[in-house]
């Protein structure tokens, strides 16, 4: 009896300190949440408050007289929507490419395993690792001299180079996850290398190609480096580049500063909301070996 | 091998050719108007870059940046990764809290952070006078130390998730048992820290320190877009440096030197890291 007396209190006792414990971690979780939203919530906040109520001291935290009129302005007064529309085109052309191109060398890496397919991609990761500054004085003059400069397919064979090792590695990583009796039955039913790749191997890949798809596209769409030099005629920019160039443009226009930048950042919060597991094993694939 | 050729073809063109080239470029007198030929001139424009005050400084901004930039993400990096794996309950709602920052473009981010620091209308002056934790406000991005502080902050905040979810996956391979072994014998807490999981997640944590370094080195958006590399030039990397110089100036010589420089550099950085990998792989 009191031996079992005993037993209940300190069961208790563990479970009072377990829901302690909880609640301990839910008030990290909570101020995590807090310390890593709170910009975009205060750009969005900025967002909906007309020019005067931006511009004034002491400033309200919540918007007095909200409104969406910066979000008619900005479409406009400036050339937000061109810009979006030129980073939606360069990042989905330049996707595509890269996953034609990752998936067909990750397989010859990864399910051919040629001689040197290892150092092969150790070249790729470490070419990775070059700085944006070392090639962009060439990179300008040739580009010049091809008549590249301030076009898309300029644009995009630079990504394409730029963010090809990256897709490559996630590829390669998962396509040796893949068992191997597939492709024998395929290929003793006769099916080509290419055929193999677009038949058999991509299909049962989707979620890896998936991944590397949209870790090329948040890529694309944020690098700021390659587009400010090689576009650098106004209705051509990204816009990252055309939003971070408001400042210069139109002197601190902060009502349209905050709202075309949260404009600019949501397509690519939904993507990460929404894959997220997806991309946080793209992000970490191979760092466990 | 066939299949790797476009692939590699693309990546060379782009990344290989190009840095070769401007390493040419950079022993020659480049110039972006004329048309040439060019003289060879050796290291002549090294020996007059290292002759700028402002490339100093520049290449001294970067080591600052990035090393004490590095050293707090790895601190709140293997903090935020401990928190990680301890809760396992939360972790679809802090998998979305902590990916955030990672996909927010820098140089948007930069801005976001320039309107928040800003001294007349910022939320940060804002709420510490309100919470009445400063007596007037600060120009957080007025003077030269201060706006390096709160440029590093700003990396900090982006980077250290990132850095956590590569210590996150050591930390996932320590495997309970040996805790359970520990308790037993019975190790503190730290103990358990310093004699088991730092050891096991060692490799996961080199590995995000060298991915985090060579982005802060090559740092350009987020001065570019936070300080314009102001006030007086104490926040300008060499990155923005070079850019300047190239696309600023059309100085094509010296800033191809300012690349050369910093890429080289970034080799020694890598491997360093590479040596330390090594040697603990020896060692174990």
């Amino acid at each position: 009896m009191a031996a079992a007396e005993k037993g209940a209190y300190a069961m208790r006792a563990i479970t009072v300190r377990y829901t302690g414990n909880q609640l301990l971690q839910y008030g990290v979780a909570i101020l995590l949440a807090v310390i890593f939203f709170f910009p975009v919530v205060w750009m969005f906040l900025t967002s909906l408050k007309p020019a005067g109520e931006i511009y004034a001291w002491p400033p309200h935290f919540f918007p007095q007289a909200p409104t969406i009129i910066n979000y008619f302005r900005v479409f406009t007064q400036s050339l937000l929507g061109r810009y979006i529309l030129n980073s939606m085109i360069v990042s989905s052309f330049s996707a595509v490419a890269v996953i034609v191109l990752a998936s067909m060398a990750a397989y010859g890496i990864a399910r051919i395993g040629f001689r040197g397919s290892s150092l092969v991609l150790v070249v790729f990761i470490g070419l990775a690792m070059f700085p944006q500054l070392a090639i962009v004085p060439s990179i300008f003059t040739w580009f010049r001299d091809l008549g590249l400069i301030n076009t898309y397919v300029g644009i995009v064979i630079a990504y394409v180079g730029l963010f090809t090792p990256i897709a490559l590695w996630i590829l390669t990583v998962y396509f040796r996850t893949i068992p191997s009796d597939l492709e024998e039955s395929a290929r003793i039913d006769g099916c080509g290398m290419l055929r193999m790749i677009s038949h058999i191997i991509l299909p049962v890949s989707i979620p890896g190609v998936v991944t590397a798809a949209l870790i090329v596209i948040i890529q694309t769409w944020n690098e700021f480096f390659l587009a400010l030099v090689i576009l650098s005629r106004n209705h051509l920019r990204t816009a990252t580049v055309g939003i971070a160039l408001y400042p210069g443009e139109y002197a601190f226009p902060w009502d349209l500063i905050t709202t075309a930048t949260f404009m600019a950042i949501l397509p690519i919060f939904f993507l990460t909301l929404v894959f997220q597991r997806r991309i946080i094993g793209g992000l970490t694939a191979g760092a466990i070996r | 091998m066939l299949l790797v050729v476009p692939a590699l073809a693309i990546v060379l063109a782009v990344l290989l050719f190009p840095t070769i080239n401007t390493a040419r470029i950079s022993l020659t007198d480049f110039s972006l108007t004329d048309t040439g030929p060019f003289e060879f001139v050796g290291l002549e424009n090294y020996r007059r870059a290292l002759g700028i005050g402002e490339f100093h400084s520049a290449i001294r901004t970067t080591i600052v940046f990035t090393v004490v930039g590095v050293l707090f993400q790895g601190l709140f990096g293997l903090m935020l990764a401990m928190f990680l794996n301890k809760a396992m309950k939360m972790r679809g709602l802090l998998r979305a809290t902590i990916l955030f920052p990672w996909a927010l473009p820098t140089a948007l981010n930069a801005i976001i952070w320039r309107w928040m620091y800003s001294a007349d209308f910022g939320v940060f002056n804002f709420l510490l006078l309100r919470f009445g934790l400063i007596d007037s406000r600060i120009n957080w991005l007025g003077t030269p130390d201060m706006a390096m502080a709160s440029m590093i902050f700003v990396a900090v905040w982006k980077t250290s998730s990132f850095m956590a979810l590569i210590i996150l996956t050591g930390l996932q391979t320590v495997p309970g048992d040996l805790y359970e072994a520990a308790r037993i014998d019975g190790a503190s807490k730290w103990q358990q820290f310093k004699r088991i999981t730092f050891p096991l997640i060692t490799p996961a944590f080199i590995l995000a320190l060298l991915l985090r370094s060579m982005d802060a080195f090559r740092a350009f958006e987020l001065p570019f877009a936070l300080t314009d590399g102001g006030p007086a030039r104490a926040t300008q990397t060499m990155a923005l440096y070079g850019y300047r110089q190239l696309f600023d100036f059309l100085n094509f010589d010296v800033g191809s030197t300012v690349a050369v420089t910093q890429f080289v550099m970034l080799l020694a950085l890598g491997l360093l890291y590479i040596w330390l990998l090594r040697r603990r792989e020896r060692t174990l």
